[in-house]
């Protein structure tokens, strides 16, 4: 079996597993993209028909180089359990190097996110590219898998009260 | 090490605190003369308070004044602040010189890297230093290693580069090659820590954040005529003094410093809830420095690191 | 309060059968500002349309969501609707229900999908609310085009052009145009001689009026944008005033002194008052100044004093010459790997091993040698040649990874041109594959094989080196699994084909892409293959990747149509998706102009009424803002924001989740 249609076949496993056994809580997952490479990488993903868990809310961007860490910020305020930021990959940046200054920043961002203690399983970077339907699919299963064990992220939202 | 000497044999406070060192003295001649010959319009350097028990910024425009002029471990300001936008007052007075040591300096740097001073029209005064002390209530008289922060156990710069005249003798001092001292211990104990742990250390210190800017305020970085926190189509930063907004600014804040940083400490030092800013700034300015091998206010020509890129960077985490 | 209409599609059962557009439909008629909302079969047919125009009109509505297939798939369809209902096309937004909703979620109960659908719509509609109506941007185009590069590529995309009636400045580095083709003997597969079918068209461009050739010239520094560039040519000293010079060629004659023969591959010496070849176009000297005695020494002169005409000038000096231009074409083709770096194949200490084009050289009529294959060390006629492939390409550890293209082809012809000139003369060739892909380009290799009576050897060559006045070639042939061992009088290396030295600093002026191998990068490999990232630059030719004649001759063609087209009205539109400055917090930091990919923001001064400057602020060039949004995360005030994109749009769209 082509390795897509079985990461397609897991899925549907998964998911229908997933449905059985769901309780009320599921988790928020915000993404911000880039509109030439992931998201329409995700637009592949479904003109081929995969199928992935619902739980992702994609934002879509000009460029990873448009992804201030502000909206990353903002998107933890509006309780959202996990936080995916995906692009081109190095190289492939359709505005030749809005990824390249999206990485440093990131690169800076991360630190700084993990050193005032959160969780780096709620904060994904990734790179898709308009033709990794495949690896999108996986991506949001993954993140949205990981983030369901962590729970609501109840430290941020804690924040609030 | 030369430090103890220095002091010891030309600065004894208790005795004359008027009486004038070589530095001083020299700093003072200086001063007078660019006043004199009007190559300079003002001179931005450090006077006494009016108790003599600090020291507090003054502003020099004729001649006569530069007896006013000081320079001891207390001589802790950051004085390139008043180089900034904001203080379009001292700016209309016409070119400054600048009494600076080698850390304000390399603030000084990063302002004229991103245009905010252009160099010909600063006249830099670099002093030779030995060292500031942490806190000005620490003062004692003498200046000892457990009075200095951090950043002087540290310093590369304590002959100031970039200066236009360099007033003291030479420092001779070897800062230890990994960077040490309370910061540093307390940033490696904090990477060491639990996650959770971590978060718990922080919203403490966060929750107690009042939103008073100061650290803003007093940072010669923070030069915006807007800042992000007062912008409110969006309201990025939530106004109130509330854990979610508190963290929120300290998280922007420490990523509008990363990599432009210099660890002149004045953020901490002016924070009256007493937040521990320095460690955040230094963790992104470690980050910045393994990542991408650069350090803040050594080269007044180069960009600051997070507006550049080099296609070969490299990281670990993005999948 | 905003007068929004949502319109849900249920492009037929694609939407429909996993989500419940009537519910989506009727949830967003709860939020404020909707005014109107509905579910539809399909939105983007005819009939769909005209409702949306219809109910944009009768409802005046201020703003438009559709619901349905991805933005990529029809937004323009929805936006163009909605600007002919009289609406702002920008006050239409699309919430992607289809592809990232009701493909990927295949609930039948369409629970999951409606509620996801829902979420998205809801985050559009907040989004939409924030978008404030643009205007399309409008740029003033200067017709006149630039080409860079006066080989094949470049002559046929300036005839091109100059056919259509566009002025076209076409600035070549040579002394003459031409370029590789001009070297070639004859062409595969059809065996024509190349001078004859390429000097006509230099004459033909040098003839044209609406060309303007500036030989010996090199690009200085580009400024601008699409529709208006402005290009500074640095016109080296020729010490030839070309008003004056006749081209009668005394002086040449008359020159007592020589240097190394370039357009020969350094085959001959030339004199050092020169034109490169007898066709050269424009038929006028240049001095080579390094190895003329007069510039250096201040001695002989003979040029100057033969000269009827007085042309000769020995004090001339370089020349900027600035041009404006709405479009550039960039045709500045290839070089030849260093064979110096196979010491394997004996090139440079062997003499009779030599490069494809010098071979060219030989075999050509015009030659050195007046088209006699003869060594370069006896001048002997070789009575066995080898042929080696592949030297240095498709060898990523020696040379390159990628496969120059040309040399199969020009190999067989090699040997065709041999046997046709040495008739018992017997060629092998070492090949690894044979790439004969193209319209009479297998057949033309059957030929040399069969007819001609090359003998291909399949394997890769180990040693060549001299023996008793011999060059022997040592190799494997892997099809009989021997070692074998050729006495040869000559070896011709097909060396790979490089972008040209200097292809980087230039596409830096240009501000270019291109990939490791300095060849230039196309804005699509595929779909835009003569475009560059940036507007109005075009590439054509060998400077994009090793190719053929007919490939740079139909790529020089394909840019003058881009060229054209471009040109066909006298304003170009675009997207208004473009950076715009807070002007009165703008700190001046730079941090957006450093960050800029395309160099698109310019320091700008507010000065006094007496000209004293008062401050610097940032200030964006519509014309060359891609609209990335790099600057926007770069400003730490925020004071730029991108359009389409603004700050206060991602916001809502953040908080509608």
């Amino acid at each position: 079996m082509p390795a897509n249609e079985m990461s397609v076949m897991d899925n549907k496993q998964a998911i229908t597993e997933k449905q059985e056994t769901t309780t009320a809580w599921e988790p928020k997952i915000t993404a911000f993209v880039c509109n030439w490479c992931t998201y329409a990488g995700a637009d592949l993903a479904g003109t081929s028909r995969m199928e992935y868990r619902p739980n992702v809310r994609i934002i879509k961007l000009p460029c990873t180089g448009r992804i201030d860490p502000l909206f990353i910020i903002k998107a933890f305020e509006k309780e959202a359990d996990g936080v995916l930021v995906s692009g081109c990959h190095p190289g492939d940046c359709h505005y030749t190097t809005g990824n390249y200054h999206a990485r440093r920043r990131w690169i800076a961002f991360k630190t700084l996110m993990e050193f005032v203690g959160i969780d780096m399983r709620r904060l994904h970077f990734s790179w898709v590219s308009a033709s990794e339907a495949i690896k999108w699919v996986d991506l949001i299963n993954n993140v949205t898998d990981e983030v369901k064990e962590l729970g609501p992220f109840v430290e941020y939202k804690g924040l609030n009260d | 090490m030369i430090r103890g000497s220095w002091f010891d044999s030309r600065f004894t406070i208790n005795d004359s605190r008027n009486t004038n060192n070589d530095m001083e003295k020299a700093l003072r001649q200086k001063a007078e003369e660019l006043l004199e010959k009007g190559d300079v319009k003002v001179v931005l350097g450090y006077g006494w308070n009016r108790g003599k028990t600090r020291t507090t910024p003054v502003f020099i425009t004729k001649p006569e004044d530069v007896e006013k002029l000081v320079f001891n471990p207390l001589c802790v300001n950051n004085l390139s602040l008043y180089l900034t936008r904001q203080y379009k007052d001292i700016q209309a007075l016409g070119k400054p010189a600048i009494v600076a040591k080698g850390c304000d300096i390399r603030t000084i740097a990063v302002l004229i890297a991103e245009g905010q001073i252009e160099r010909d029209n600063i006249v830099i005064i670099g002093m030779t230093c030995n060292g500031v002390v942490y806190k000005q209530e620490l003062w004692k008289g003498k200046l000892s290693d457990d009075i200095m922060p951090t950043k002087c156990h540290n310093c590369d710069v304590r002959n100031p580069h970039l200066a236009d005249y360099i007033i003291g003798d030479a420092v001779d001092f070897m800062p230890p090659e990994e960077p040490s001292g309370m910061v540093f211990d307390k940033i490696k104990e904090l990477d060491t820590m639990e996650q959770d742990k971590r978060w718990e250390f922080w919203m403490e210190h966060f929750a107690r954040c009042v939103k008073c800017y100061a650290c803003s305020k007093i940072c010669p970085l923070c030069y915006c005529e807007r800042c992000i926190a007062e912008k409110n189509m969006p309201q990025w930063i939530e106004t109130s003094a509330h854990p979610r907004g508190n963290l929120a600014w300290n998280l922007i804040r420490a990523m509008h410093l990363a990599g432009r940083c210099t660890f002149c400490g004045e953020c901490e030092r002016a924070c009256p809830t007493d937040i521990p800013l320095n460690l955040i700034n230094q963790k992104l300015a470690k980050e910045i420095n393994d990542a991408f091998g650069y350090r803040a206010g050594y080269d007044e020509k180069e960009h600051p690191p997070l507006i550049v890129f080099n296609p070969d960077d490299q990281e670990d985490f993005i999948k | 309060m905003s007068r929004i209409g949502v319109f849900v599609c249920q492009c037929g059962n694609n939407i429909a059968s996993t989500v419940d557009t009537k519910k989506v439909a009727e949830e967003m008629s709860k939020m404020p500002g909707v005014v109107y909302t509905c579910d539809y079969k399909f939105m983007c047919s005819a009939p769909g349309q005209e409702n949306l125009r219809e109910i944009v009109k009768a409802q005046k509505l201020d703003g438009v969501v559709v619901s349905a297939c991805s933005p990529h798939m029809h937004e323009k369809t929805f936006r163009k609707a909605c600007e002919s209902a009289g609406l702002n096309p920008y006050k239409c937004e699309i919430s992607n229900i289809r592809e990232q909703c009701s493909w990927v979620h295949h609930d039948k109960t369409k629970k999951v999908g409606t509620i996801k659908s829902i979420d998205l719509t809801r985050m559009t509609i907040e989004r939409l609310k924030k978008n404030r109506p643009l205007k399309n941007i409008n740029i003033p185009v200067k017709k006149r085009a630039l080409v860079i590069g006066g080989g094949i590529a470049g002559i046929q995309a300036a005839l091109d052009i100059a056919d259509g009636g566009i002025e076209v400045i076409l600035v070549e580095k040579e002394p003459s145009i031409g370029g590789n083709m001009a070297r070639l003997s004859e062409t595969f597969p059809t065996m024509d001689c190349s001078q004859c079918i390429l000097t006509p068209k230099m004459v033909e461009a040098e003839l044209h009026d609406n060309i303007t050739i500036y030989t010996w010239s090199e690009i200085e520094k580009v400024d601008g944008y699409i529709g208006n560039f402005t290009v500074q040519i640095r016109k080296k000293a020729k010490y030839v005033d070309e008003q004056l010079c006749t081209g009668c060629g005394e002086c040449i004659e008359k020159c007592p002194f020589k240097a190394d023969n370039e357009f020969e591959m350094k085959l001959n010496k030339r004199k050092v008052i020169y034109t490169p070849f007898p066709q050269a176009v424009p038929n006028i000297p240049v001095i080579d100044a390094p190895h003329c005695v007069k510039i250096q020494k201040d001695k002989c002169g003979a040029c100057a004093i033969i000269c009827g005409p007085n042309a000769i000038d020995f004090k001339q000096k370089d020349q900027i010459i600035t041009e404006e231009v709405g479009a550039i074409i960039v045709a500045t083709g290839y070089q030849l790997m260093p064979n110096e770096r196979f010491g394997e194949y004996g090139y440079g200490k062997i003499k009779d091993v030599i490069s494809g084009l010098q071979f060219e050289r030989l075999a050509s009529s015009s030659g050195p040698t007046g088209g006699e294959i003869i060594r370069p060390s006896d001048g002997n006629v070789p009575k066995s040649v080898v042929f080696i492939q592949c030297v240095g390409s498709r060898d990523e550890k020696k040379g390159v990874a990628y496969c120059s293209k040309v040399c199969c082809m020009y190999t067989a012809k090699h040997t065709m041109l041999y046997k046709h000139k040495v008739h018992d003369g017997q060629s092998y060739v070492f090949y690894m594959d044979i790439r004969s892909a193209g319209k009479r380009y297998e057949e033309f290799v059957r030929r040399a094989i069969e007819h001609d009576g090359a003998m291909y050897l399949r394997g890769r060559v180990s040693r060549v080196y001299e023996r008793n006045g011999k060059i022997v070639v040592q190799g494997a042939d892997t099809l009989s699994g021997n070692q074998v061992e050729i006495e040869a009088d000559m070896v011709v290396l097909a060396t790979a084909i490089l972008a040209r030295d200097g292809a980087d600093t230039l596409a830096q002026r240009l501000g270019i892409g291109y990939d490791k191998h300095k060849f230039y990068n196309e804005y699509h490999p595929k779909l835009r293959p003569v475009e560059t990232v940036t507007g109005g630059i075009y590439l054509a030719g060998t400077c994009a990747g090793p190719m053929d004649i007919p490939d740079s001759v139909s790529m020089g063609g394909a840019t003058a149509s881009k060229v054209l087209g471009l040109f066909s009205s006298d304003e170009m539109s675009r997207e208004p998706i473009t950076a715009i400055v807070n002007r009165a917090i703008c700190n001046a930091c730079w941090d957006c102009l450093n960050a800029c990919p395309y160099s698109a923001i310019e320091k700008e001064s507010e000065n006094d009424r007496h000209g004293n400057i008062l401050r610097w602020l940032a200030k964006v060039n519509d014309g060359l803002c891609q609209g990335c949004g790099i600057c926007v995360a770069a400003c730490r005030s925020k004071c730029i924001d991108l359009q389409g994109y603004t700050d206060e749009q991602v916001y809502a769209a953040i908080n509608a989740f």
